[in-house]
């Protein structure tokens, strides 16, 4: 382990130990995971002692939460307010007290599985995240970050210092949910995120649509159902094709966990149940669903 | 495998000991301080009953490699209550009866004094919140959900 007594330090360790080294924040799933062997790092890297990347702030509209802030950092801040609801809703499913006061967001991020909860929200709220290495700085979509399962854009010199994304306005509202084997701590079948923006006629004006499985095995934006409820005036029957085009969109797969046929069925669900529930922070009834 | 010198404080006393990389926080909690009171429960971050307080804050310290403490304030069940002098949500365990075998316990109390050092009067739902990482194997959780409400009501009167 090392262990780095400052940022400087460790972007220089990192940029000469390439091989076989593992960032770890409050590394909740590393234990298991060497325990399981699935990994056998030559080397972890604890980065809990940078406490400068532990923070929520906002300016200029933008909101930026450090890669060390942990989940109940994260909705104990002042500005992750009642908009932001859809945090404690992460929070209240994601896992126990003990756990979220030690999952960070950034590791959340980089563990680039297909059951983090966080990343769902943040692709929906396109998010992005900033990566730094000795050389300098890089700022790249969530989106794009991820690659496949346990692989993303980091380079072996890089660490993920913050992400950040657009404040929600008072147009639009943001909601996820999660099934699971039980109500928390438990890695999820589906969870879902959606961001919904309302015109005036209750036109969508903007929507994103997010499951920790699409056809891969990493967490995907709906694109296909996005742009079939994008513009459209929403009422049940929109509600309906939608939910139909998701059904139609998504590639799942059979696991030890569920079945396909049960997986689309929850997702398709929790998929209406999550956009009901951003309409209803929106227009303030329960309209549809 | 690399060592390293930890400086931590427990239970209000600092210590400092050469630990290796792999070493977990709970097996240097048990085995070279002899804090029996942390139990070891799945190993795998589940059960929540290795549930230890680190600045303030429950955490599994069989997820967290022991250097991580570095520098941290470590509270066990050793450190909340002497026999002597039980802390208020102890004596509030044993006048519901709300231990059965036990094993969960310690974690189940620091469970609780996190809660109440952040909200003193909190909601049942806000107690059961709190206590849900942990698994009581004998499904006592009423009388934990009981004994959390009566440890909060004697802390009040205790501040009055």
């Amino acid at each position: 382990m090392y262990v780095p007594e400052n940022l400087p330090d460790l972007l220089q360790y990192l940029d000469s130990h390439q091989i076989g080294v593992h960032l770890i924040a409050n590394g909740t799933d590393m234990i298991n995971r060497i325990q399981r062997r699935q990994v056998n790092p030559k080397v972890l890297v604890d980065l809990t002692g940078l406490s400068e990347f532990r923070y929520v702030r906002k300016d200029a509209g933008v909101i930026r939460i450090g890669a060390l802030t942990t989940i109940s950092d994260l909705i104990a801040s002042s500005i992750i307010d009642s908009r932001y609801e859809v945090f404690r809703e992460v929070a209240r499913k994601f896992g126990g007290p003990s756990i979220i006061n030690m999952a960070t967001v950034g590791g959340n991020i980089c563990s680039a599985s297909s059951s983090e909860d966080l990343m769902p929200v943040l692709l929906v709220l396109d998010a992005e995240v900033r990566l730094r290495s000795i050389h300098g700085e890089r700022t790249m979509k969530v989106e794009d970050f991820v690659k496949g399962k346990r692989t993303t854009q980091l380079k072996p010199n890089e660490i993920v210092v913050e992400t950040m994304f657009r404040e929600i306005g008072p147009e639009g509202s943001c909601s996820f949910d999660k099934v699971g084997m039980r109500n928390s701590l438990i890695i999820a079948f589906v969870n879902s995120a959606v961001y919904l923006q309302l015109a005036r006629d209750m036109r969508v004006a903007e929507v994103r649509i997010a499951l920790n499985r699409v056809s891969g095995k990493i967490p995907q934006r709906a694109q296909m159902t996005e742009r079939k409820l994008k513009g459209s005036k929403l009422s049940k029957q929109s509600l309906a094709d939608a939910a139909l085009t998701l059904r139609n969109e998504l590639r799942l797969t059979s696991d030890f966990r569920v079945s396909e046929e049960y997986r689309t069925e929850v997702a398709c669900a929790i998929f209406k149940r999550t956009l009901s529930r951003c309409i209803q922070r929106l227009v303030g009834e329960q309209v549809l669903v | 495998m690399s060592k390293h010198l930890l400086k931590f404080n427990v239970n209000g006393k600092d210590h400092a000991l050469v630990v290796q990389s792999h070493e977990r926080l709970l097996d240097v909690l048990r085995d070279r301080l002899g804090l029996k009171g942390t139990k070891e429960g799945c190993s795998t971050g589940d059960c929540g009953i290795c549930g230890v307080l680190m600045d303030g804050r429950l955490v599994n310290s069989c997820l967290i490699f022991a250097i991580q403490a570095r520098n941290k304030k470590i509270v066990t069940i050793e450190g909340i209550g002497t026999p002597e002098k039980l802390h208020p949500i102890q004596r509030a365990f044993v006048k519901w009866n709300a231990s059965q075998c036990g094993y969960c316990i310690p974690a189940m109390i620091l469970a609780a004094k996190d809660l109440l050092d952040r909200i003193p009067e909190p909601t049942t739902d806000e107690i059961r919140r709190a206590t849900s990482g942990i698994i009581c194997r004998c499904t006592g959780y009423l009388k934990i959900f009981e004994a959390v409400k009566t440890a909060a009501a004697q802390m009040k009167d205790d501040r009055q």
